[in-house]
């Protein structure tokens, strides 16, 4: 529209207020001035009546800017006319790259369900969602029921509301919805919906709380046996240096016990906070998993026990984390060897190009098997697996379930002089979750147990995944 | 999508569908709500899980309402009549889960005039998540006529029948441990029971979404765990309150 964008944008348009306004006024003025002058005894009143008439107009013209704003928001023509190509464009982008989800919802029929629609949604909102096109019913994307009677009441009793909103998964992540209706056109009711992440604060909350839980529980136990050997050594074994040396020597591994049991819920914590934020580094699943192996090689030689990798030949390269990668690998393989018997043999298995189904397939013949953690559908994503099996006493099926518990202990088990914080497969399975990936434990009793743990492959080449994610 | 030649035929179908999402998403909200309210020691939010159920209860008259009336007045076939007759399906399974949110409310409510029971009510939440889960699962695939994900969710059903085998033990152990918490235990143990029959609703539901989409039956047995020799001393105690397949 070449002429619109080359007349002068403080020139009104034919049909505007302003111009008749601004005509008829002029024009009354006009004449109460002629008859002012025609008539000069009644001149005082009359030239008081054209003023009057001057201040009213002018008024009128100037409420133009205000008024039509109303318009321009829900009806598309004004817009048009009114702003450049170049910044509705612009208005575009911007609405497009806000990071907090972005919702317009036309209003329909109050008893009719399926006339509300989503007219707008930007990539934040489409991205939450899934929204699969423009146009989509409300309630096939958003079943909140408050929110939805946010909207209901943003668009049909022009009430602006603020309320919770959980959007489920594994990695659940809370939002607050603020629901605001937008200025009515006579066809149709708008309303714009708008999240803002409060995962963060949400799980500080909840960290804080369970932290404190964890470590009052768990720390009281080695706490009173340490206050027990005080005594003890205060009192009548002050003397006996046998008995002391042993209390001294207890009282050490307890209160290692404790400084581990403190760093392990301190990762833990820190790892479930950022459990909904996706990894930003690459790595090689191959590499991360010999370096464990090379690491541990002190305490497998203590142990007797030989460990057996075996992986491709290529690099296996994984979105995540590299230290919380290794920290996967070393817990299993930890896990592995405190169950191995001496002289055990722990099979530490890699493979990549993999379906969801194939990467949690069954690796041990007749095993009880279980999913710790699946990870959501709907990405068509390659997995990598790593699998670490031993030949230790392995697990009954009614265990399974609640491996990944907090300080949970399969009962009758020991597992050998280097006590576990029970901390774990929690651990693990957070760090696993965080990364989109999955869990299975596979078991026979007597026959040794089976982890595999999976990771959604790089896909540096992929086009739907922008680089900088 | 195919078009309809009277507009408004195609409008009371979707009007259908979307009832039945809002009801699903009320159905899922008060499950949630109600785990929420046994884990948080919750009163005011069990109140108000069990008020909502009436909600419930009057979309379910809607939905069977509006489809009567569709099948009446406009004889649907083939893919219009399945949906039809899903959405009739879908809201008698939602309008059950609704009732055992409701209860396990209600006894979220006894629960807590009594000493709180932590790493049992944690129990009860871990399961309660996976139930809500898979019932968020069930309802998107219906949202999006996804078979695919359907089928996800009914060939998983043995993970809840596994956490509710573990959770029943967990029970026992403290019951025998202390004869006192066995009034609480067993308000849990009817909870879990509760939370595994939501479960089976939420595979009820997927094989009605494989219905609707495909107009055929479920193929196959549903992979199902059967004890082993080796395992039926485990098995023996809760034998005869395994989940029977309904």
């Amino acid at each position: 529209m070449p002429d619109v964008q080359t007349s002068s944008p403080v020139v009104p348009s034919p049909g505007s207020r302003l111009w008749t306004a601004g005509a008829s006024g002029g024009l009354a003025v006009l004449i109460l001035l002629a008859l002012a002058v025609y008539d000069p005894a009644h001149a005082a009143p009359l030239i008081g009546g054209a003023l009057l008439v001057a201040v009213t107009t002018w008024l009128v013209a100037n409420q133009r800017p205000v008024m039509p704003e109303g318009n321009e928001d829900s009806d598309g023509g004004t817009r048009d006319e009114t702003r450049p190509a170049g910044q509705i464009a612009l208005l575009e982008e911007v609405f497009e790259t806000v990071s907090d989800p972005l919702l317009v919802v036309r209003g329909g029929e109050p008893d009719d369900m399926a006339g509300r629609r989503v007219v707008l949604a930007n990539r934040a909102a489409r991205d939450l969602l899934r929204i699969p096109r423009e146009g989509a019913i409300l309630v096939s994307v958003l079943r909140d029921p408050t929110l939805l009677e946010a909207v209901d009441e943003a668009l049909f009793g022009g009430v602006s509301r603020e309320t919770n909103f959980d959007s489920g998964g594994v990695q659940a992540r809370h939002w607050r919805a603020m629901t605001r209706p937008l200025p009515a056109s006579a066809t149709e009711t708008l309303a714009l919906v708008r999240l803002r992440d409060e995962t963060d604060v949400r799980r500080m909350e909840l960290m804080r709380v369970d932290f404190l839980a964890n470590a009052s529980h768990e720390l009281r136990t080695p706490l009173a046996s340490l206050s027990g050997f005080i005594e003890t050594l205060k009192g009548h074994a002050r003397e006996d240096s046998v008995a002391r040396d042993r209390f001294l020597d207890i009282m050490a591994a307890q209160a290692e016990r404790m400084s581990r049991l403190v760093a392990d819920l301190l990762s833990l914590s820190r790892i479930e906070l950022n459990e909904h934020v996706p990894p930003s580094g690459h790595l090689d699943l191959g590499r991360a998993t010999t370096d464990v192996v090379d690491a541990l090689s002190v305490l497998t030689q203590q142990q007797g026990v030989e460990i057996a990798v075996a992986a491709p030949d290529d690099a296996v390269r994984i979105r995540g984390e590299r230290d919380e990668i290794v920290q996967v690998i070393q817990n299993l393989i930890d896990n592995a060897i405190k169950y191995s018997p001496r002289d055990g043999r722990i099979e530490v298995d890699i493979r990549t190009g993999l379906s969801p189904a194939e990467a949690a397939a069954s690796r041990m013949t007749g095993a009880a098997r279980l999913p710790l953690l699946t990870p959501d559908r709907g990405e068509d994503l390659t997995y990598a697996a790593v699998t670490v099996r031993d030949h230790g006493p392995g697990m009954s099926r009614e265990h399974l379930p609640r491996l990944t518990e907090r300080f949970y202990r399969v009962e009758g088990q020991k597992s050998g002089e280097r006590p576990g914080t029970g901390l774990g497969l929690a651990i693990v399975k957070h760090i696993v979750n965080r990364h989109r990936g999955g869990l299975v434990v596979e078991s026979i009793p007597g026959e040794g147990a089976a982890f595999t743990a999976f990771f959604p492959l790089s896909n540096r080449t992929a086009v739907t995944e922008p680089l900088t994610v | 999508m195919n078009q309809h030649t009277v507009k408004s035929y195609g409008d009371e179908l979707n009007q259908l569908t979307a009832i039945v999402a809002r009801m699903g998403g009320l159905a899922e909200a008060q499950v949630a709500d109600a785990i929420e309210s046994v884990a948080r020691r919750d009163v005011a939010l069990a109140r108000a899980v069990v008020e909502r159920d009436a909600r419930l209860d009057a979309l379910h008259a809607d939905i069977e309402k509006k489809a009567i009336r569709l099948i009446a007045l406009r004889q649907p076939v083939a893919s219009d009549l399945r949906k039809t007759l899903s959405a009739m399906k879908l809201a008698v399974d939602l309008e059950r889960t609704g009732d055992l949110a409701r209860n396990i409310s209600k006894r979220a409510l006894i629960l807590a005039e009594g000493e709180p029971m932590l790493p049992l009510t944690r129990s009860i939440e871990r399961m309660g998540k996976l139930v809500s889960n898979r019932l968020r699962d069930v309802l998107d695939a219906y949202t999006a006529s996804d078979v695919d994900r359907a089928m996800g969710v009914w060939t998983s059903d043995d993970e809840v029948d596994e956490h509710y085998n573990s959770l029943f033990r967990e029970l026992l152990t403290y019951m025998m441990g202390d004869p006192r918490t066995i009034t609480a235990c067993t308000h849990l143990l009817f909870m879990a029971k509760n939370l595994e029959r939501i479960g089976d609703h939420a595979t009820n539901i997927a094989e009605t979404i494989h219905y609707e989409i495909t107009g055929g039956d479920m193929i196959g047995e549903r992979p199902r765990w059967t004890p082993t020799p080796s395992d039926s001393d485990v098995m023996a105690a809760d034998d005869p309150l395994r989940p029977q397949e309904s």
